[in-house]
């Protein structure tokens, strides 16, 4: 096989980034490690060391994996883990690059889809994005998860639904909320199949096929960690529940944190739900409003996530702007990126300074870091908001060419 | 809502919007300005007043004095005694007299390198128990062996001795009493209480081998004089302009003035009349050392430890004696021994401008703010500029009559007929503007590390070169990006724009660290937000690009104000040496953590070199 000159340079000049920030400055992962922007309670890769010993928190799969890695040569093998899965994202997003599912999907064909980044260039943004860099710099365990994501749309628009459902059990597997990307995961596997035969398979039968693939995954893989843990299930509550019932309030850049930590116990349950209904309700009516375009419904879906999941982190926001440049040609249409931008930029900055005044310094309390993580999650929401604006409008502008460049009302 | 949006919408496309964005950021440099000359007046301005109850400051009888003025005459005997003699022979000598005292003392090594120079010596301190506390809580003595300007604290060293005597003899402390001897004013607490907290870098510096509780307070004593003093110079500031909790520094004014009639002064403001103008003064001076963020006493290293600390020291010459100094610390100390919880209740970040007079972070930081907000401002103003595609030849004084252009838009078989005007997006071209932006700021760290690893005589000799480089500098950088890519006028915009977003960004960040440094690097900064043509609103060439004499006079102004030319503006109206200076500097990094420097090289300077860069009549 020929490797392209471009993406080698580009794969290698990445690699060694990361090689130099991980050696020449050791002090640097540890103190990454500990940043709360970065490891949540449910992704630390200090958690995950400890679990190393006691076989819980994380999802024992990983355990073993990490388990191989001869103690003396910890450090340096999982860095070089990190940077190879950094590499294995780039390559993926490349591969969904050059598969122009964004431009133009089965039933829908954008009038800017010209207007588009090549492959290199969409896994350049995403390799040298500061966010993407410090998250493998503080080695989460969420990059596993990302990586699966990743994979299991590649191998969506490749045509290969088998795999990318089991790809996205995986990534369920890992961390539980993948598995609300199923419904836009699904459409996807289905156009791109329906769009290489000339007459469309059976919808019924294609979703109940990938449905049991991706269950006959996730089963596959908890009887797996079953075996693992001596035929034990408590690692269920300690994984699963964790996401599902919040009981670490370690703050974070998310929403949640705060918000339980101030709640009254017995409306605990009720919160609890009306949270994560928040954060699922956007897939059915996602799906149906965006049919078209179901890639974009997964990116949307991730920009979700980064808000509204339990534990977020900036790797998750760091796989959102890794999808985010696939639209490109959509970048015209939107209207606040600079505010947005600037938001974001103003929260990455106030963020550890507030969190230094608060744990620190001690002049500062939590409501300073909250307010700054409502102000990231603002910049996000914005991105997200602006971002569907501009594929719907894009949308619309098929539909009626004579509104081209006018002003949208609201009558 | 649904018609209030129309009118916004017609608004976003008036002209007369984006000519504002020029005078609205003038508007707040000046509103800023004038916010921080108005802070002195009584009313923007607080009388101070002690927040924790607990402390109850100076409501107990003092009773050190009487025969332990001959205690007192015997250690100041002894520590005369000791000058010239080696640092062992002193540390032997004054663990002695805390031995005979009752107490069990302690000794800590230390050594730095910075700047080619060596900084070692030894702490001596001893831990009084307290007979009524858990061990869990502490309040600290210090005493430096020499002050800030390297003269035997011969009273203060004395007086700190005596008070460990007379303390032992109490029964009612419930707090553990630490009496720190430190070797010297600077290195000496920083390696103690690095050491304390397990932070000090081995092997270096040598951990304690006596620790007690979580530290409640700090009160330093500095009397360097050999006869009766006027008056108590309080100093507070900490490392990086981190400040003590008000009510340690309200509790040591209200027990010196109203308890024992000594009087109080700050900033080295040896008189205060109370005028408008010796209160901007004060304040000026305070924002001074807090911009600069070195080290001001021996309780500056305690502060960023969150443990709040201050130096008193004795000034003038008048009739209260070293006793006086002993009861205004025994009364300050049986006011922490009253704290139930850490400081907490009063203000962290204040600016003082009497010993009873503050504001507090609620009333001066818009000025700050303001000041970073104006570069914001300017930065969305440019962003929307540069995508604005260039303004129609003939301007039109009756726009509604002219045609609009139109364009003829087919979209699957259906046709539709648009204006023109609308549809031209002008694309803007990131990749260049963004890149020199993010590489510039990382150039930073050249000058920080030369700065930082250079020995004390090669200093200046460096800082010279670079100011004269640093001349050149804007030229050159101009010269090879235009040799590499011409730079297009929408370039021009978006570099600004971008540079003034970061500048903005950081600026507002550091206004919540330090107050003082964000403000006057802003100020210092604001010829950035109006360089180019900032009342035009396109991207046009003759825009977009100043004509050449605006060129060359913002050059001049911009090497006026740049970053090396202001610090040695500074050295020489401070008549400070250039070289101490740098090498206070480069300690301060090294020993302290100092972040000063940084924002100097990493974010001023950056910003300045866009600025030069783009006012180039080369480019």
């Amino acid at each position: 096989m020929v490797i392209d000159r471009r993406k080698a340079i580009l794969f290698s000049s990445a690699a060694a980034l990361r090689f130099i920030l991980f050696f020449a400055f050791p002090s640097l992962p540890d103190l990454l490690t500990g940043r709360v922007e970065i490891s949540t309670p449910v992704t630390s890769f200090k958690r995950l060391q400890e679990g190393l010993f006691l076989y819980t928190h994380n999802a024992p799969l990983l355990l073993p994996l990490f388990a191989l890695v001869p103690p003396s040569l910890f450090s340096p093998l999982t860095a070089l883990l990190y940077i190879l899965l950094d590499l294995l994202c780039a390559n993926a997003l490349i591969k969904i690059t050059e598969s122009g599912e964004s431009g133009s999907s089965r039933l829908f064909t954008s009038p800017r889809k010209d207007m588009k980044w090549d492959s290199i260039a969409v896994a350049a943004a995403y390799l040298f994005n500061p966010f993407t860099i410090a998250t493998c710099i503080g080695r989460p365990t969420s990059v596993f998860t990302n990586c699966a994501i990743l994979y299991a749309i590649t191998q969506a628009v490749s045509g290969k639904p088998i795999t990318s459902m089991l790809t996205l059990g995986l990534a369920s597997y890992l961390s539980l909320y993948p598995a609300l990307l199923l419904p836009p995961l699904i459409l996807l596997c289905y156009d791109r199949k329906a769009r290489d035969t000339k007459t469309p398979p059976a919808a019924t039968f294609s979703t109940a096929t990938f449905v049991s693939v991706f269950s006959a995954s996730i089963a596959w893989f908890l009887y797996l960690s079953k075996v693992l843990t001596g035929g034990s299930s408590e690692y269920l509550a300690s994984t699963y529940g964790v996401h599902l019932l919040l009981p670490d309030l370690t703050p974070n850049v998310g929403l949640w944190w705060y918000f339980f930590i101030e709640m009254f116990d017995s409306f605990r349950e009720f919160f609890l739900g009306v949270f994560w209904l928040h954060l699922g309700g956007y897939v059915g009516a996602l799906c149906i409003r965006l049919r078209t375009q179901p890639l974009f419904v997964i990116t949307t879906l991730l920009g979700i996530f980064a808000i509204f999941k339990p534990y977020p982190s900036i790797s998750d926001t760091s796989l959102y702007f890794a999808m985010l440049p696939l639209y490109r040609h959509i970048f015209p249409l939107m209207r606040y990126t600079f505010f947005a931008m600037a938001t974001i930029l103003y929260a990455t900055l106030l963020g550890p300074a507030f969190y230094y005044l608060w744990i620190y310094a001690g002049s500062g309390n939590a409501n300073f870091f909250y307010a700054i993580t409502l102000v990231w999650s603002l910049g996000l929401s914005e991105i997200v908001a602006d971002s569907l604006f501009a594929v719907l409008r894009d949308e619309w502008e098929v539909e009626r060419p004579e509104m081209k460049g006018k002003d949208i009302r609201q009558i | 809502m649904a018609l209030i949006s129309p009118t916004i919408l017609a608004l976003r496309r008036d002209p007369r919007l984006l000519k504002l964005p020029p005078y609205l950021s003038a508007l707040c440099i000046f509103i800023g300005a004038v916010w921080l000359c108005l802070l002195p007046l009584n009313e923007y301005s607080r009388r101070t007043y002690i927040s924790e109850n607990a402390l109850l400051p100076g409501q107990v009888h003092t009773y050190f004095g009487g025969s332990e003025q001959n205690v007192f005459n015997a250690y100041k005997y002894e520590v005369q005694a000791l000058v010239g003699k080696d640092q062992e022979a002193i540390s032997t000598k004054l663990s002695d007299i805390f031995e005979s005292a009752g107490l069990r003392p302690a000794r800590q090594k230390y050594e730095y390198h910075a700047a080619g120079n060596t900084y070692s010596g030894e702490n001596v301190y001893a831990i009084l128990h307290a007979p009524r506390g858990d061990a869990t809580e502490a309040i600290l003595l210090v005493a430096a062996w020499t002050n800030m300007d390297g003269i035997l604290n011969q009273s203060g060293v004395a007086l700190a001795l005596a008070l460990a005597r007379y303390f032992k003899r109490w029964s009612l402390w419930s707090k553990d009493i630490i009496i720190l001897i430190t070797g010297d004013s600077r290195a000496g607490p920083q390696a103690w209480v690095d050491a304390y907290h397990d932070e000090h870098s081995s092997p270096f510096v040598a951990p304690l081998p006596l620790k007690s509780g979580a530290l409640q307070g700090v009160v330093v004593v500095d009397n360097a004089l050999d006869h009766r003093f006027e008056s108590l110079h309080i100093v507070y500031d900490g490392i990086n302009g981190q400040l003590p909790n008000l009510d340690l520094f309200n509790t040591a004014v209200s027990i010196a003035s109203g308890q024992l009639g000594i009087g109080v002064s700050l900033q080295r403001m040896w008189k205060h009349n109370d005028s408008y103008q010796e209160r901007l003064q004060t304040m000026l001076r305070g924002m001074f050392s807090q911009g600069l963020g070195y080290s001001s006493g021996p309780h500056s290293s305690f502060v960023p430890y969150h443990v709040d600390a201050i130096t008193l020291q004795a000034v003038g010459d008048g009739w209260q004696d070293e006793m006086a100094m002993g009861r205004c610390v025994e009364s300050i100390f049986r006011s922490l021994n009253n704290l139930l919880e850490h400081f907490h209740q009063s203000f962290f970040f204040y600016l003082l401008m009497q010993a009873d007079r503050f504001v507090s972070i609620g009333t001066y930081l818009p000025s700050a703010m303001l000041v970073a907000v104006n570069f914001t401002i300017m930065a969305i103003a440019l962003w929307i500029r540069s995508g604005r595609p260039p303004a129609p030849k003939v301007a039109s004084t009756m726009p509604e009559k002219q045609n609009p252009e139109m364009e003829i838009v087919q979209e699957n078989n259906m046709t539709a007929i648009t204006p023109k005007e609308n549809l031209t997006i002008l694309e803007r071209q990131l990749f260049l503007p963004v890149t020199l932006v993010v590489s510039l700021h990382f150039l930073g760290a050249i000058p920080l590390y030369v700065f930082i690893n250079s020995s004390h005589n090669t200093l200046p000799l460096y800082f010279l070169l670079f100011t004269f480089l640093n001349f050149f500098q804007p030229t050159v950088l101009a010269t090879l990006i235009h040799r590499h890519t011409p730079l297009t006028p929408q370039h021009h915009l978006l570099l600004q724009s971008f540079s003034l977003l970061v500048l903005g960004i950081f600026l507002a960040t550091l206004a919540t660290l330090n107050f003082s440094l964000s403000l006057f690097v802003g100020l210092l900064s604001t010829p950035l937000s109006f360089t180019g043509n900032p009342f035009s609103s396109s991207v046009d060439a003759k825009d977009a690009i100043p004509s050449k004499t605006r060129q060359h006079i913002w050059t001049l102004v911009l090497q006026l104000l740049s970053p090396p030319v202001v610090v040695w503006a500074v050295c020489y109206i401070w008549g400070a040496d250039l070289g101490e200076m740098l090498a206070e500097a480069a300690f301060g990094w090294k020993v302290n953590g100092l972040w000063t420097q940084v924002v100097i090289w990493c974010v001023w300077w950056p910003a300045w070199t866009v600025g030069g860069i783009l006012v180039n009549p080369l480019l």
